[in-house]
């Protein structure tokens, strides 16, 4: 059966997964018949989807920070805030099949696999990228030119180069296999530092190259107006790959205070964000990248990743939700109804809905 | 009618007569103490207490610092790590007080029922007694007018702040103004401390006596509070001019620098020490922006290590100095953050169930105190409101808060809410 064709004017909610605690990452498998989830109840979600069967894996001993599927084995590797790494047989063990114990000081904020499956690559707190064998964990070489923390790393589609980004702005490219530094990208808007804040706020938070290779879409806020309630301007910065210039800078309409957390170019050139708001809600938003606003948005709770489905038609996004009890004080709260806020893992499929649904 | 003699009710002789007159009258005892009556070696004593206060303004989460609870429903993602007392945690964001728990109290349950900023800050530091209408001094000037200055040379209250500087003389409500702080901004001198080179010392003091005749003439028939303040800064301001060299930074060890830490908090802590050494009877020392609404784990990654190490650093200082006996530590802010986390990763404003550490004069050593409900987001048990906190801030320093009352156009007032108490399991 052929795909629907790709509309994302008429994207729709279409599938919606609910999860007691909140969830800050979540990722289709690469067949497209699992999810994988996790954040701060420190357990590795999985739903498979056909089955509606979950399960849930205990390893990590605090919140799950990052996690990326193997591209061509039953393998998920998933990160933790005190430097944990493991490997899952996702689909037979619950048990990981190796751990690297100290693969960052503090947080691993990033990780990616080298597209021929080679390589886990890792990022984080300690400013320093670290490559391992995806087969057994082994580190294999240490990238270290960054200053500050790194928040994201991703692939060219070519499979040939590396990028990472930190806190600073500083975006470095890195070839794969000789692991030597190719250039800096300057993407220091998404950086603010203040004399009168306690810390540096914003920073390079995540990364989407475009399918044939020829853009880098940077996500981050600008302006932030305090290292307290870290207030900014949601901004992406969309780079000619081959340059390195900044080709366009793109925004939102709406009221998001946050940085974007998560980029996804799709096949048809559109690139989709998600970013944050407090107490209100955000948007899903999705541009044309020679234009500066979006060209649709969708309404949505706060969204900290997105995936796409490997068919190419379905967006996942861990959505925050309130468990009713947000803002200041206790107000009359006691323990036992000041309960978590939750997260639905949304799926918005990118074309019209059908008929059926529609009556549905 | 003197209006220093009626605003304040205690009465005790102690407050009229300075330190140095005592200390002078009492030539050839030093170090015989204990020959000392028992009620003015009592007097000596309370002539040497002192207070830091360190404000970290905005609200600091109780879970990334001083209780983490990470088994908690609501616990941050950092590391819980052990103290120097046997089965206490404090987060790994606090590593340098968890080297220090034994000489501090915490105060897991401080519940404090105001969730905002405008009313919580006044409240959290005026001690909220029952409201008589009346705008209540901060505790800076509450100390200074309470036990007056430690050195009578020097300010008796001083807050290092980021910003502007200058006198800030609405600290004192509705004391005279004259008890309002002396704010250094960004930690710098004043700038007038400095006589100008045009100006001799025997121009300048003619120059004073001439200004001082001027004042008793003109407050013959005015408020004698703005007179009073208004010769406050210019006697502060003298008084400055003689003791210059304590705002010297050069003279700042660079190994203590490294200790307390570069960054304004750090540096503000070491210079707060500089001034208790000195005998500033009470320093204040804020840190704004710990509303951390938004990223707040970001952020408390970076802000609580700029609070916990020269928090450390000081109480270490002046335990190894001896002074940590008679100088009372206290770190806190208006209310803790939110067990919730929010949409933007942060936490938002919690007064229900947060905690506070103190240290020093006659504080326990180790004392930590207080038990939550198993997430920690509420008090099971006593909670301890500001009211409670000003008791035991006030006992320590040798003050009856239940008997002592200010005097204020006719009304007594009470120093601390007669509806609470002093926290008996964190004093001596």
């Amino acid at each position: 059966m052929s795909a629907p064709p790709l509309d994302v004017t008429q994207s729709w909610a279409s599938r919606e997964l609910e999860h007691g605690r909140q969830l800050f990452r979540a990722q289709f498998s690469p067949d497209g018949q699992w999810i994988a989830a996790g954040g701060q109840d420190k357990l590795v979600h999985l739903w498979e989807l056909e089955k509606e069967g979950k399960k849930s894996l205990q390893g990590h001993k605090t919140w799950v920070s990052s996690l990326v599927f193997h591209p061509k084995e039953k393998k998920l590797f998933t990160a933790d805030y005190l430097g944990v790494i493991h490997c899952w047989d996702y689909e037979k063990g619950d048990k990981p099949t190796w751990t690297i114990k100290e693969a960052d000081r503090d947080n691993v904020r990033a990780l990616v696999v080298t597209a021929d499956g080679k390589y886990l690559i890792s990022a984080g707190d300690d400013a320093v990228i670290k490559v391992w064998k995806a087969s057994d964990g082994k580190q294999v070489a240490k990238l270290e030119d960054h200053e500050e923390c790194i928040f994201c790393l991703a692939i060219s589609p070519d499979g040939k180069h590396l990028v990472s980004g930190d806190l600073l702005g500083r975006i470095r490219q890195w070839t794969i296999g000789d692991w030597k530094q190719v250039r800096e990208l300057d993407a220091k808007l998404l950086h603010t530092r203040k004399e009168n804040f306690l810390a540096d706020v914003g920073g390079v938070r995540s990364f989407t190259f475009s399918v044939d290779g020829k853009l880098l879409a940077v996500g981050g806020m600008k302006e932030a107006k305090s290292n307290a309630f870290c207030p900014g301007k949601p901004t992406v910065l969309v780079f000619d790959w081959a340059t390195g210039e900044v080709k366009n800078e793109l925004g939102i309409k709406g009221k998001s205070d946050g940085p974007f957390n998560a980029l996804q170019f799709l096949e048809d050139g559109t690139l989709v964000g998600h970013t944050e708001v407090l107490h209100s809600v955000s948007e899903l938003a999705f541009w044309k990248v020679d234009q500066a606003e979006p060209i649709h948005s969708i309404k949505n709770g706060s969204g900290y990743d997105l995936s796409l489905h490997p068919d190419k038609r379905q967006l996942l996004v861990p959505t925050y939700v309130t468990g009713g009890s947000s803002g200041n004080g206790g107000r009359g709260k006691t323990p036992e109804n000041y309960l978590p806020n939750t997260t639905v893992l949304r799926i918005f499929s990118l074309y019209p809905k059908p008929e059926k649904s529609k009556e549905g | 009618m003197n209006p220093t003699k009626t605003s304040f009710s205690c009465g005790q002789a102690i407050h009229a007569m300075t330190r140095r007159r005592m200390l002078g009258s009492l030539g050839g005892l030093a170090g015989f103490g204990s020959l000392l009556h028992p009620s003015i070696a009592k007097q000596i004593e309370e002539r040497k207490k002192q207070v830091c206060l360190i404000w970290l303004d905005g609200g600091i989460s109780q879970y990334e610092s001083w209780h983490p609870l990470p088994d908690s429903k609501f616990a941050g993602p950092f590391r819980s790590i052990k103290t120097s007392i046997p089965g206490v945690h404090f987060s790994e964001l606090m590593s340098h007080s968890a080297k220090i728990a034994h000489k501090i109290s915490v105060i897991r349950t401080m519940s404090t029922k105001d969730p905002n900023h405008s009313t919580g800050v006044p409240r959290m530091q005026r001690g909220d007694p029952l409201d008589r209408g009346v705008d209540y001094p901060y505790l800076g000037s509450s100390v200074a007018k309470l036990l007056g200055p430690a050195d009578p040379e020097l300010p008796p209250y001083v807050w290092i702040k980021p910003g502007n500087g200058g006198f800030i003389h609405r600290e004192a409500g509705f004391l005279d103004a004259r008890y309002g702080a002396l704010a250094l901004g960004d930690g710098r001198p004043p700038v007038h401390i400095h006589r100008p080179d045009g100006v001799t010392a025997e121009l300048d003091a003619a120059r004073n006596a001439l200004r001082q005749k001027a004042n008793e003439r003109f407050k013959t028939y005015r408020n004698l509070s703005d007179v009073d303040a208004y010769e406050t800064s210019y006697d502060m301001a003298r008084q400055l001019m003689a003791r210059k060299e304590i705002f010297d930074d050069e003279k700042l060890d660079p190994k203590d620098r490294e200790r307390y830490g570069q960054h304004p908090l750090g540096r503000h802590v070491l210079q707060a020490r500089q001034l208790l050494e000195a005998g500033v009877r009470f320093v204040k020392v804020n840190s704004y922006h710990w509303d951390t609404h938004g990223d707040n784990f970001n952020m408390s990654q970076r802000l609580v290590p700029q609070a916990d190490q020269p928090f450390a650093a000081l109480i270490n200082d002046l335990d190894d100095r001896g002074m940590l006996d008679h100088t009372l530590v206290v770190m806190m802010s208006e209310f803790g953050r939110t067990p919730l986390i929010n949409s933007r990763l942060g936490r938002d404003h919690w007064p229900d169930c947060w905690s506070i550490a103190l240290a020093g004069c006659g504080i326990k050593r180790g004392a930590i105190i207080g038990e939550t409900t198993k997430d920690g987001g509420f008090v099971n048990g006593r909670g301890y409101d500001v009211g409670d906190l000003f008791h035991t801030i006030y006992n320590v320093l040798g003050i009856d808060s239940h008997r002592v009352r200010y005097r204020h156009k006719g009304q007594k007032l009470a120093i601390a809410s007669d509806d609470c108490e002093p926290i008996e399991e964190v004093m001596l």
